[in-house]
């Protein structure tokens, strides 16, 4: 299998959830990105609401825009 | 290990979509994950996929690739508001099966009306927590099987599904029933999650049905949530359910959201 790099991961807190599926997250330096869920999370139903702590991948084609990974216990 | 290529049409670089794990693909460019497809069983034997792409392209040739491998037939759960996706599953095959609403329930008896609802006459609520497991078992028993003889499992939310194997969680912690006599006759599952708990599941012995057991249940544990502080509940309610959208919009619940089911058969 050849060596891949994942995206660049961060954690954030959610800071609104807007009506087209998406969410506003704030990062730990400050940025706010706009993240989608990532499908493990629809499938299994778990909710994301405001002030979340949330793990975000980025996309690599745009540091504005990521997806949701995991959302921490709180 | 199956590995496929192509040019994904971003650009010139090529995304090479890779098998990593019996369920689990990979779509690579220059080294570097950019789509994870990943296949899982629910509980009722169905298989589920998920994939997560950056593209239109890349989620295609990720759909390909798993849809060549594996056993129709698949479902996936998405967001309605989420129209890119919805989109990117529709290219591939897949319908609507079902819908399911997500609605947000106020808990303030001034709010649901429900202030005053009491259980019918030789009916009694047993709080959540206090009911015991071997009369709770019985009624969950013959609810399900209930189910299964009317409109089956599948139409039910995923958190309730029986395991391959007809047993069931229960968690006598998290129901509320209604007694009547030495058996209880109606249940509802409050999943206490603390910044939003989840209505998992109402549901009254067939022969007991219209006689205001439900919404009895109901005010119940909205009154007990509103009076521990928490303004809101959720409920997943299948769009086929005309009783339960029925009984959860007269006590004030909106629509926030919906899934949609989709099959590829």
């Amino acid at each position: 299998m050849p060596r891949t790099t994942d995206g660049i991961e961060v954690e954030g807190t959610v800071v609104e959830c807007l009506r087209n599926a998406t969410f506003k997250v704030e990062l730990q330096n400050g940025h706010k990105v706009l993240a989608h869920i990532s499908g493990k999370i629809r499938k299994n139903y778990i909710k994301i609401l405001p002030y979340d702590r949330v793990l975000v991948e980025l996309s690599p084609y745009d540091l504005t825009r990521g997806r949701i990974l995991y959302r921490y216990r709180t | 290990m199956n590995s496929s290529h192509f040019t994904s049409g971003m650009d010139e670089h090529a995304v090479v979509i890779t098998q990593v794990a019996e369920r689990q693909w990979h779509a690579v460019e220059d080294d570097r994950t950019v789509g994870r497809g990943d296949a899982s069983r629910r509980p009722d034997g169905r298989m589920f996929l998920s994939i997560d792409s950056w593209h239109a392209a890349v989620f295609d040739q990720l759909a390909d690739a798993m849809l060549a491998d594996l056993p129709k037939p698949l479902y996936t759960v998405v967001d309605e508001a989420d129209l890119d996706l919805t989109s990117d599953w529709e290219r591939a095959g897949f319908t609507t099966r079902r819908r399911e609403w997500e609605y947000l329930v106020p808990t303030d008896p001034r709010v649901t009306g429900l202030g005053a609802v009491l259980p019918p006459s030789g009916v009694t609520i047993v709080a959540v927590g206090e009911a015991e497991e071997s009369p709770l078992r019985k009624l969950d028993r013959e609810i399900r099987d209930e189910v299964e003889a009317s409109v089956g499992w599948q139409e039910m939310p995923a958190e309730v599904l029986p395991r391959p194997d007809g047993a069931t969680v229960l968690d006598p912690s998290k129901y509320a029933v209604a007694a009547q006599s030495d058996e209880y006759v109606g249940l509802v599952r409050v999943a206490p999650v603390t910044r939003q708990p989840r209505i998992g599941l109402i549901a009254v012995r067939s022969d007991q049905h219209r006689r205001g057991i439900a919404r009895a249940l109901l005010a119940h544990v909205l009154g007990s949530l509103h009076r521990c502080g928490i303004e809101t509940a959720s409920a997943e309610v299948n769009e086929s359910n005309g009783a339960a959208m029925a009984l959860f919009e007269g006590v004030g619940a909106r629509r926030a959201s919906s899934n949609l089911e989709l099959v590829l058969r």
